[in-house]
């Protein structure tokens, strides 16, 4: 099967060797590398200096004055981001087709300094460049630029868009400076990857790549630089922080992405490695070229520009993918700088201090991350425009949920709380009396992940799963969470207020938003492509498509997707929260963890399982003007407009339940409105007036609301609806039993000020 | 019971019973056998370790419940060691636990496997299938310094790196194995489970790139970094804490056979405890009496020749507050000083796997 070849027609770049692709370009062939001591004060607490800093005056110079109140990441994302447009020649693009993928590893402040959420910063790019198609932040740590592109071209092979602007950005921020030097992964001079290996540089930057078919890049008369071949996710399933020493994650990773592509080993030209300059890193690259390449690992290049710009982390995929875009145009290997010249020749090709030209028509570009996250990309030479096959369709079915909310621990307690009319918003749930992992990993995790474990334990054992190892190797995981963990995020933050040189360490492994979907790899054994999706509460529908992408492509037949979010905030013991409800308005916060069983329904059948409903299809629309808003308080951004649009996504739906995103905020008015317009065959209820708004696992569990109403008709009930927004009280669940069997059911899902989904299931058979 | 290697073994191979088995004590000079151990890698023929199943439904509640260790979601690429105790504390073996798809595998210490068999039957009350694979089955171990550049040379260089006490099932010439990185004496380590028909070719083959060790050698290699060996240590009415195997038992899980003995030893904070000691060139007798000031205060649990320290080495069972390093006792009439454990650094320790 040979799908639409996706091409890059647009690179933009700034990070601490270069504003643009040009100079970064003349500095990697020149060898000259970027890494200096920090100028921050600030920093000087730390005997590690060296990073890759962008100059201001280069992000000062590359924006119009618009920009200049924007926080340091935005911009940094913004002169990139205009770049790859202005090199793409891209002008009048449909900008409900026109999609942003974003890496980011960090949780980065707004201009004021305060923690904004994951997504804020593509929500600024996409406002301002006009992009109001699929919009997904991925944050699978330091491979997250390179997870980006990959998701980009699945997006354009779905057909939900033209044209994706794909990559990543981080900045240098202190706190994350100092938990690397609290790991001591940090190199006191500029690192020497591959050769001396004593520690990395942090760095910052971004980078963009803009991706469309290559027949309509043609078409319109833009150049290809390069096509995006194809991708590989894998986890290692095997430690918080450090990659698996036999290499096996990573070089699953290549062979996967080589496969998507078509191609073989014997193809690849050059690679661009991960190359962060930490032991562990080095020496587990190493052997996944020996174990991926054989005998000829020593005949195939490979160099690590992170001795140029640092370790960008979620930028580092994206900025390393444009190095390879360039590598592949020019022919020329960048190479490797700081190599030891008295390093004991080695095996392998690393490129040192010198770039080489050669043939190059293949580039695989390796990233690895912390939570055991692995990504390869590979990218060739453009080639004509040819014949290509749609992406099949794959029916897919739900066959397991796993909730672990204040209402109870799996869908068992969960759907008797749901008939008896039980109400625990703001309660989180208790996880007492039973661990879900061996106890000498369970003792050191932290609540998220013990309740995504704990969910996707559940999930599992609810869709009656009992797979060979064999088959455990590429089930899939995609992880959704709005802000990850606040009890690591925020003990790492006082620890480093306290004293910067003695963080808490085993907070700062899980600080990133993908540790607990590692976690849930490393826990379950699974092996299979992983990611992790921050759409706020939106996350979970966002999540699912990755999931159904996965298995439409055959890269899995099973995908567990797990959607969790915490609050520290203490609530009022039964808190009443009446979604929809005029006289009730007001959010309650939670916590809580669900996850599903997403399973091709051949896959399903053939084993004997039994289905809870199948997923008809999927949508979202994005768009808002996130600088203006607050998500807790105002709906002016989400708009009745954003509502419809997202139905429209799915113009067959029938559905006789909706399960909306309401959570007691004014944006339920409008949802409920359009919703009742538009399908006024349907009852219309949410999951968070039993549990608080859940965020992220809030979406999830509306989504595994929808599934068991179908299958075992009963639905969460708004009890306190007196006085809807919208419609009368018929218009709403009021009671858990339906008194019809559902055949469709529709799900809403909701970032406010960003992105609205859509999910619609229907009965299984 | 012979080892299913036994009739590959040279001439002048000297046998011992080791509990229910007769094991390859050493092939030629202990000490040399040692020194390739300790140096660069030897081959182990640890036929004398049963390999016992455990099947059916319940057999992961089962063994959660016989095994003093969190085997609840041992997955099948692990495997950790654990006690079996008897309802009064008492060791009956300390096990090699295998995660396997369908249940568990143990692997019993060295000739104890007729007595761990018979434990876990008395206590099968949840009907699950317990199944004796000697008849099929054996395990060969390789220990050393070098012993991942053998597992490189014998079967993959990737498997050489796996994280300790991970499994991985691999073909070896054709041949379905169970390959699992586990280690005894402080030096690299792995065990391969083979069936017995492959058994003769793997060692074979694994004697051109390793010298073979018998038991003797194991067993102080193993007492030189304090791994406990049960058959010396786990002595008739000690307890696990007296023993000084508490890292074997993990008493936050809520029931095992055993557990309320445990705690009951945790709690009473009585009894003795273990110490390594070194000292003088007579190996004193299991038994004989350890003197402080005068005072009898313990006895020796077992003692031998440490090449690795050129001495004596053995471990005293004595009043818990004597149990402290760098103490001078007198046993047998000899002065011996009491150490912190290991008792030497193994020479893995300071080489990296390439």
């Amino acid at each position: 099967m040979a799908l639409r070849p996706v091409v890059v027609t647009g690179l933009g770049i700034i990070c601490a060797i270069g504003r643009d692709p040009a100079e970064f370009w003349q500095r990697l062939m020149a060898g000259t590398g970027g890494l200096t001591p920090v100028l921050d004060e600030s920093f000087a607490v730390f005997e590690a200096r060296h990073a890759g800093q962008v100059p201001d005056e280069w992000i000062d110079g590359g924006l119009p004055d618009s920009d200049a109140g924007l926080d340091r990441t935005a911009r940094l994302a913004l002169i990139a981001a205009r770049q790859a447009i202005e090199q793409a020649g891209l002008a009048g693009a449909d900008p409900d087709r026109f999609g942003i993928i974003l890496g980011k590893c960090q949780a980065t402040p707004d201009a004021a300094g305060r923690y904004q959420p994951m997504h804020r910063t593509e929500d600024v790019v996409a406002d301002r460049l006009g992009m109001r198609g699929p919009r997904i932040l991925v944050s699978t740590a330091c491979a997250a630029g390179g997870n980006a592109v990959g998701l980009a071209k699945d997006k354009i092979l779905t057909g939900e868009a033209d044209v994706v602007l794909a990559g990543g950005v981080d900045p240098l921020l202190f706190g994350t400076y100092a938990g690397f030097a609290g790991l001591k992964a940090l190199s006191t001079g500029p690192c020497r990857p591959y050769s001396h290996s004593d520690g990395l540089n942090l760095g910052e930057g971004a980078a963009f790549l803009l991706l469309e078919p290559l027949d309509r890049a043609l078409a319109r008369g833009a150049t290809p630089l390069a096509e995006v071949a194809g991708y590989g996710l894998s986890a290692d399933a095997y430690h918080a922080t450090a990659p698996d020493p036999t290499g096996r994650g990573g070089a699953s990773a290549v062979r996967r992405a080589l496969a998507d592509a078509g191609l073989t080993t014997d193809d690849v030209g050059y690679v661009s490695g991960h190359g962060t300059g930490t032991p562990a890193n080095d020496a587990m690259e190493a052997k996944v070229m020996r174990v991926v390449f054989g005998e000829r690992a020593g005949r195939v290049p490979t160099s690590s520009i992170k001795s140029f710009v640092g370790h960008t982390l979620g930028a580092a995929g994206a900025v390393e993918a444009v190095a390879s875009v360039l590598a592949l145009r020019h022919g020329t290997a960048p190479p490797t700088i700081g190599f030891a010249e008295d390093a004991v020749p080695g095996d392998l090709d690393f490129v040192p201090n010198v770039a080489r030209e050669l043939p190059i028509d293949t580039v695989v570009s390796n990233n690895y991350a912390f939570g055991g996250n692995n990504v390869s990309l590979v990218l060739t030479t453009p080639r004509a425009a040819r014949e290509y096959d749609e992406l099949p369709a794959a029916a897919a079915v739900i066959t397991g949920l796993g909730p672990v909310t204040g209402l109870g621990t799996g869908i068992g307690e969960v759907a008797e709380a749901i008939v008896t009319g039980r109400q625990a918003a703001g309660r989180p749930p208790s996880l007492d009396g039973r661990t879900f992992a061996p106890r000498s990993l369970w003792r050191h995790m932290n609540h998220l992940s013990r309740m995504a474990i704990a969910a996707s334990r559940l999930a599992w054992e609810d869709a009656g799963l009992q797979l060979p190892r064999k088959e455990l190797d590429d089930v899939g995981l995609v992880f959704a969470t709005g802000a990850g963990s606040a009890e690591s995020t925020g003990g790492f933050d006082e620890s480093i207020a306290a004293n910067p040189n003695k963080p808490a360490v085993l907070s700062f492994s899980n600080v990133v938003l993908n540790a607990t979907g590692g976690a849930v790899c490393q826990t379950l054994g699974l092996r299979g492509p992983t990611t992790t999706i921050c759409n706020g509460g939106a996350s979970a529908s966002i999540a699912l498509d990755c999931a159904l992408e996965m298995i439409r492509v055959g890269k899995a037949d099973v995908v567990l997707v797990v959607a969790a979010d915490e609050t520290v905030a203490t609530t009022a013991v039964d808190a009443v929260v009446s979604p929809y409800d005029r006289r009730h308005s007001g959010t309650v916060p939670g916590s809580a963890a669900v996850a599903f069983v997403v399973e091709s329904a051949e896959h399903c059948a053939r084993r004997g399982g039994r289905p809870y409903a199948r997923v008809m299809g999927t949508g979202h629309a994005s768009g808002g003007n996130p600088t203006t808003t607050d998500p807790t308080t105002t709906g002016q951004a989400v708009g009745g407009d954003l509502v419809a649009r997202v139905l429209a996504r799915l113009p067959g739906a029938r559905p006789e339940l909706v399960v909306g995103a309401g959570t007691g905020v004014p944006d339920d008015a409008e949802e409920a409105a359009v919703v009742l317009a538009a399908l006024p065959g349907a009852v219309l209820t949410t999951s968070a007036g039993l549990t608080g708004d859940c965020q992220a696992a809030t979406g999830a569990m509306n989504i595994a609301m929808a599934a068991l109403a179908i299958r075992d008709c009963i639905a969460p009930a708004l009890t306190g609806l007196v006085e809807p927004h919208a419609g009368d009280p018929a218009s709403y669940v009021t009671k858990p039993d339906l008194p019809d069997p559902i055949g469709q059911a529709l799900v809403l899902t909701a970032a406010p000020g960003s992105v609205r989904g859509a999910v619609l299931l229907g009965a299984a058979s | 019971m012979a080892t299913v290697l036994a009739n590959l073994h040279p001439e002048g191979t000297v046998y011992g019973e080791v509990g229910d088995s007769s094991v390859p004590l050493r092939f030629s000079e202990s000490a040399d056998e040692y020194r390739v151990l300790r140096e660069r890698a030897a081959v182990l023929d640890l036929g004398g370790n049963r390999l016992i199943e455990i099947t059916g439904p319940a057999a992961v509640d089962f063994a959660q419940r016989l095994l003093a260790r969190d085997v609840e979601y041992l997955t099948s690429e692990r495997c950790m060691m654990s006690l079996v105790l008897d309802e009064s504390g008492q060791v009956v073996d300390q096990v090699l636990a295998f995660g396997r798809e369908n249940g568990i595998l143990l692997e019993s210490s060295c000739g104890a496997g007729t007595r761990l068999l018979e434990h876990l039957e008395e206590h099968n009350d949840e009907g699950v299938v317990i199944t004796d694979r000697s008849a099929d089955l054996t395990v060969l171990a390789l220990e050393g310094p070098y012993a991942w550049g053998v597992v490189g040379r014998l079967i993959d260089g990737e498997l050489a790196s796996l994280p300790f006490e991970s499994v991985v099932e691999t073909e070896w010439n054709g041949t379905e194995i169970i390959f699992a990185r586990t280690g005894f004496t402080g030096e690299y380590g792995y065990q391969m489970i083979v069936p017995v028909e492959a058994a003769a070719e793997l060692w074979c083959q694994a004697l051109e790139h390793a010298g073979a060790a018998g038991q003797e050698a194991l067993e102080l290699a193993m007492l030189e970094v304090r791994q406990p060996i049960p058959r010396h240590e786990a002595t008739a009415g000690a307890s696990v804490i007296e023993i000084g195997a508490n890292w074997l038992v993990d008493v936050t899980k809520d029931e095992f056979v055993g557990r309320d003995a445990v705690l009951a030893a945790f709690e009473s904070g009585q009894g003795r405890r273990t110490v390594g000691f070194t000292g003088g060139d007579a190996i004193p007798e299991a038994g004989a009496r350890v003197l402080a000031g005068g005072q009898d205060i313990g006895e020796v649990v077992h003692a031998v020749r440490s090449a690795g320290l050129g001495a004596t080495l053995g471990l005293a069972r004595v009043d818990a507050e004597l149990a402290a390093a760098g103490l001078e006792f007198t046993v047998d009439g000899v002065e011996v000083t009491t150490l912190t454990s290991p008792y030497i650094v193994p020479k893995s320790w300071s080489i990296p796997i390439i």
